[in-house]
């Protein structure tokens, strides 16, 4: 793991250097300042879930757009040759960019939390739930993210990653949907999928080890199968 | 060693089989020992790799670069930074060491690319098609740059270009059609030789003469044979020089002159893809 910082200092700097970084912080905090204080002021009540639940919408849209350069730019670009052919190990690789892309989607949930911070001075909020849904939303970037990094990986075209996992994304969000269609037992199946089904209790308040373990999963799959790829050069 | 062969002909594959980046579907390629694929790590810390479209961070300067990947390369905080001093001296890339290597001339970024190939000091160098893309003079020095570079390493230079192969490579290999066609010295190396000689004497005994020198596995006449003097061009497959001079001699016909005679590689090339074209017929 002796390459790790060095790949992740070089994708930080790449992330952060880049404009559309700042693009994207600002976007995303003026939509979210726009919808805490329409909520503030109509319902008048000391909780974050509707911020929650638009933050994971804003995720489904804006993740891919974080993560659509790491490796597709890279394979563009041929730096891509000159990382695998250094003594390098695929996995140091993806880690760094996956960290890399973590890095800045906690960055803009630590800044999403100054609202939190507005409700603890100007009210008396509920904090277990505002710390789950935190979570929640950290877990489900996570999740994101490695779906993104996963399809970056499989092209050199930025705007193709970015479509598709947002796609990916979108699907996997609303995919419960299909299960009141489904018979027993792919109605569960399906619903076991979904994004929203697992990260709802997150918002709520309420933490299950299954919904952890879900997102965990969904993480550590695509990383191993974006090494794969790598690998299979 | 050059690598020589047309465009498509697998020299880049093999680079990069070597280099780590591509798997074979078949076969074995081993550095210092390493085999590519299943020590490809520690293959990988003997080799320097610069690709021939020259891949950088654009948005890196070339020291901060030079610093990244020689962390890559296992170098650390006490003789980091004297390697990535020693290479940008050694690439005349001093003055350049803070400026982004987006900015940079084809010239400097070739020269970039081969500073971070050298950092950990690497048995073997790859360079592939490294006089792509430079105007003359830039080309000039990196010949240079090659050749001075070769003494103290193995350097496995490509190119589809005769002449750049035979100013830089004492050995060269041809490919065609993925297939390798043969390997021949350039230049004296100890290996194969190629002699230009000037005898007196009958053209018939001393062909026979100099056939009988072990070693030597080709005997030709440069013109028409001639009662005064001959000239033979002679090829072994070793140094013969002293063995052919004492032949001469010692048979009683007139040694003239004797020099090393460069290897036609223009003949050579059209020669073996002549035959792999017959053969494949």
């Amino acid at each position: 793991m002796r390459n790790f910082l060095p790949l992740l200092m070089k994708e930080e700097k790449a992330v952060f250097s880049s404009p559309i970084a700042y693009a994207i912080i600002a976007v995303y905090l003026l939509l979210m300042g726009y919808t805490f204080t329409l909520m503030l002021f109509l319902n008048r009540t000391a909780e974050l879930v509707r911020i929650f639940f638009q933050a994971a919408v804003l995720f489904l849209l804006i993740v891919p757009v974080i993560t659509m350069r790491l490796l597709a730019e890279e394979r563009r670009s041929g730096t891509l040759e000159l990382l695998l052919t250094s003594p390098v190990r695929e996995f140091e690789i993806v880690l760094a960019k996956f960290a890399a892309s973590v890095t800045m989607i906690a960055l803009m949930l630590l800044l999403t939390a100054s609202h939190a911070v507005v409700l603890g001075i100007y009210a008396e909020p509920d904090w277990g739930p505002i710390y789950s849904g935190f979570l929640g939303l950290f877990l489900l970037a996570g999740a994101l993210s490695a779906v993104g990094l996963l399809v970056s990986g499989l092209t050199a075209n930025q705007i193709v990653a970015a479509v598709i996992a947002m796609g990916i994304g979108i699907l996997m969000w609303m995919i419960d949907s299909i299960g009141y269609l489904l018979p027993d037992p792919f109605d569960t199946i399906v619903t076991s999928l979904s994004f929203v089904a697992h990260f709802t209790p997150f918002a709520t308040g309420a933490l299950f080890l299954s919904d952890l373990g879900f997102f965990l999963t969904v993480m550590l799959a695509c990383l191993l199968l974006s090494v794969r790829t790598l690998a299979r050069r | 060693m050059g690598l020589l062969g047309p465009n498509g002909s697998g020299k880049t594959t093999i680079l990069r089989i070597l280099a780590g980046y591509l798997r074979p579907s078949a076969g074995t390629a081993r550095i210092a020992g390493l085999d590519v694929v299943d020590d490809s790590l520690a293959a990988r810390r003997c080799v320097g790799y610069v690709p021939e479209d020259v891949p950088l961070y654009g948005g890196m300067a070339v020291r901060e670069f030079l610093v990244f990947m020689g962390r890559l390369k296992g170098l650390t905080a006490p003789g980091l930074s004297g390697a990535v001093s020693e290479a940008m001296h050694r690439l005349r890339l001093e003055q350049m060491h803070d400026v982004q290597i987006g900015r940079l001339s084809r010239g400097y970024r070739q020269r970039v690319a081969i500073a971070q190939a050298l950092l950990g000091n690497p048995a073997l160098l790859i360079l592939d098609e490294p006089t792509n893309g430079l105007d003359p003079r830039q080309i000039i020095e990196m010949r240079e740059l090659i050749r001075s570079l070769g003494g103290e390493r193995t350097i496995l230079v490509t190119s589809h270009i005769l002449g750049e192969i035979e100013r830089v490579a004492d050995r060269v290999a041809i490919l065609l059609d993925g297939r390798l066609l043969g390997v021949h010295a350039l230049r004296g190396s100890g290996m194969a030789q190629r002699l230009r000689v000037r005898i007196r004497g009958d053209d018939q005994h001393v062909r026979t003469c100099l056939a009988r020198v072990p070693g030597v596995t080709a005997v030709e006449a440069e013109g028409e044979p001639a009662i005064s003097a001959t000239t033979y061009v002679v090829d072994a497959d070793r140094s013969v020089g002293e063995a052919l001079a004492t032949a001469v001699v010692g048979n009683g016909f007139g040694l003239l002159a004797m020099e090393p005679a460069p290897v036609d590689l223009e003949a050579l090339f059209l020669r073996l893809t002549a035959q792999r074209t017959e053969a494949a017929r």
